[in-house]
Order: structure tokens, then sequence, then C-alpha cells
């Protein structure tokens, strides 16, 4: 039986949400259940709904909040414990190097997701 | 890392690599640079050891389920691939056509590519060997091409064994850690400890496993004993 996994998409952007919905298709061992927001009043009220969240897949600059080092202790102070990804298009950015210091679990360029790197992802945080 | 080893392109993504996410990212993006679709960093361990492929891989982007599936229908062990690594660590270049893989042992073959390059590499601290490997189809890769990718396969595989292979026994805490430990001590499950100092659970499960290869030991009790008895935690 497939697993299934509920990704949440905060990015202020809703091209990202086609682009990543197109991608999520393409990937067949698990079966994946796209969530989306727009921003992060929408996003915490997404979690504090009871809605399943498995992992979220973070934009770094969610307007009018600043970068991960505010968004991401956020939803932490909401009480979600899952993997939280930031996508960037700059990840190499210094001080994405306290990425941990702040709640987050990884980093990833734009450009890098594809399916192979959503099923490494997965296999990587929510294994069987 | 001295400033002598020389890192060229990959130079800033593994002074900044942090966890196995972005040496994910830095060999996935090899593979593709160099016109291959996956790579896997395989463990060789001994030759005689009965073994089996999804065991032996140690980091890898192959689609899920295929190491598995490989591991249900053939020995790895009997591989020729497998044995040449054993008996070589000079980089091949194999072909799910060629005529020296022979039915049963053609690995390229067995998980679906035509093209397999592996890289034959070490740990610089224990010897261990492991290889990286390059799958995909097409031809192969120029000789240029080909001493470029071994050099930055070996470049990325010392950076990745060092941040998250290694055994790190004696080496000291980091704050983070010290306080997950702490939090250990006081009984709290990991999901517990996730919400109180605001990261996820699996890097709560993280920093565990990275503590108990500092401290040397084999599980949270221990763990604690030992924590207390050398005062890193009262």
């Amino acid at each position: 039986m497939t697993r299934k996994a509920h990704i949440l998409l905060i990015d202020d952007n809703p091209a990202e949400n086609l682009i990543l919905s197109g991608l999520i298709r393409k990937v067949d061992s698990i079966d994946i259940e796209l969530h989306y927001c727009r921003t992060m009043d929408s996003a915490i009220a997404f979690l504090l709904s009871g809605e399943p969240v498995s992992m979220v897949l973070l934009d770094n600059l969610v307007h009018p909040r600043g970068d991960f080092r505010e968004t991401v202790p956020a939803l932490r102070h909401q009480g979600f414990i899952g993997p939280i990804g930031v996508i960037s298009s700059s990840p190499g950015d210094p001080y994405f190097q306290s990425l941990e210091e702040y709640g987050a679990d990884f980093r990833i360029d734009k450009s890098e997701i594809d399916a192979t790197a959503i099923e490494f992802i997965l296999r990587e945080y929510l294994p069987d | 890392m001295q400033e002598n080893h020389r890192r060229y392109d990959l130079y800033e993504e593994l002074e900044t690599a942090l966890n196995r996410v972005d040496f994910f990212r830095i060999f996935h993006t090899l593979a593709l640079r160099f016109g291959f679709g996956h790579f896997g960093v395989l463990q060789l361990g001994n030759e005689n050891d009965a073994c089996m492929l999804s065991a032996r891989l140690v980091l890898h982007d192959l689609p899920s389920g295929l190491a598995e599936e490989y591991d249900k229908r053939y020995r790895f062990g009997d591989s020729i691939v497998y044995k040449a690594l054993h008996a070589s660590n000079i980089s091949s270049v194999w072909r799910a056509d060629d005529p020296v893989l022979v039915s049963g042992q053609n690995l390229p073959a067995q998980l679906g590519f035509e093209l397999l390059l592996c890289v034959p590499v070490s740990a610089a601290t224990t010897g261990a060997r492991y290889a990286v490997l390059f799958l995909g189809y097409g031809g192969d890769p120029g000789q240029a091409a080909h001493y470029e990718l071994c050099y930055s396969a070996a470049s990325a595989f010392d950076y990745f064994h060092r941040a998250t292979l290694a055994n790190k026994a004696g080496m000291g805490l980091t704050p983070r850690e010290t306080e997950i430990l702490k939090w250990i001590s006081h009984g709290k499950t990991a999901s517990e400890i996730a919400l109180i100092v605001s990261v996820s659970e699996h890097t709560v499960n993280s920093h565990t496993a990275t503590i108990l290869k500092k401290l040397d030991v084999v599980n949270r009790t221990q763990m604690v004993a030992k924590a207390i008895r050398e005062q890193i935690i009262q």
C-alpha cells in the first residue's frame, strides 16, 4: 500500500504551488497531498486546524514577514514538530549556516526541486 | 580543511554543507552536471560478507524501492562490479551491453541503466572503503570529464564522511546537544524535547544519534549515565 504524506507549501507566489503540484505528480512511490497557504497567518491557522501536516516547505521570504529566521520559529511556536524545509533561490547565503538553530531541518534551491529531490527528502524525513 | 586542498567549483558547497540533504544536493547536482541521472554512495565492507545493495547504500537518489527490488532478485555480492570494486581502486566505467558483464551479474542492466561509473574512495581517518556510483544513460564521459568527476566525487565524499559518517567519539558536545542530553536525562521523549527546544523531532533524533557517537555509548540509559559520570550534566 502506498504511503501518504501531507506537505504544506507556504509561499506568497501561487505559481510555486502550481509548479510543485506538477512535480509531485511525478512521484509515484508516495501518495502526496499538497496543501497550500499564501501567508504565514493562514499557514498557522492551517496548522492549528488539526489538518494532518507531515512536512512544511517554506519559501524563505514570505511577505510581510522576514526570512526563515523569523518564520520558522513562528511555526515551531505553534507546536509543529515535523520537518521544515526552507526553499530559497540562494541557499548558499551565509545566514543559512544557522538554519538548525532556528528550528529548520534543511534548505533547498528552487531550481533543485524535482521528483528525485522530493522522493529523497520524504525518504529521509518521513521513513516507513 | 587546509587551503592546500583544491576543491575548485565545489568549494563553497562543501565548506557550508550542514546535513545529508546538503550532500544529496551536492552529489545529485554532480551527477546531473556530468550527464548521469542518479548517484549512490556505497559502503564496501568485506568482500566475503553477505551483502545487500540496499544495506550498503549510505546515501543515494535512486528511485524509491529500486535497491530493495534488486535485492529480492539478485545477489549484489555476485555482481562483477562488486568484485571489481574490491579488487582495484581505479575508477571504472561499465556499460549494460559490456560483454564482460555476463547475465546475472550485470549490475547496470539489473538496475535498469545503460551506464555506471564507479569512483572508489576511502575514509581518511579509518581507511574504510566506499565507492561513489553514478548511473545513467548515454555514452561514456570523455577523459577530461571522467578525471573531473573522480576528483569532485572524492572531494565530496571526504566532506560527507567527516560530516555524517565518521565516528565522533571523544568530540565535545555542542550547546544544542548538551541541552538535548539534559532533557533526555529528565526523561523527556523526542517529541517532547522537539516542542521544548523548538526544532523537529527528526532534528532531536539526529542530535541524539550524534551524542551516542560522541560519548561512544549504545543507548540513552548508558548515555545519561556516562554524561553524569563525566559531569557533562548534573
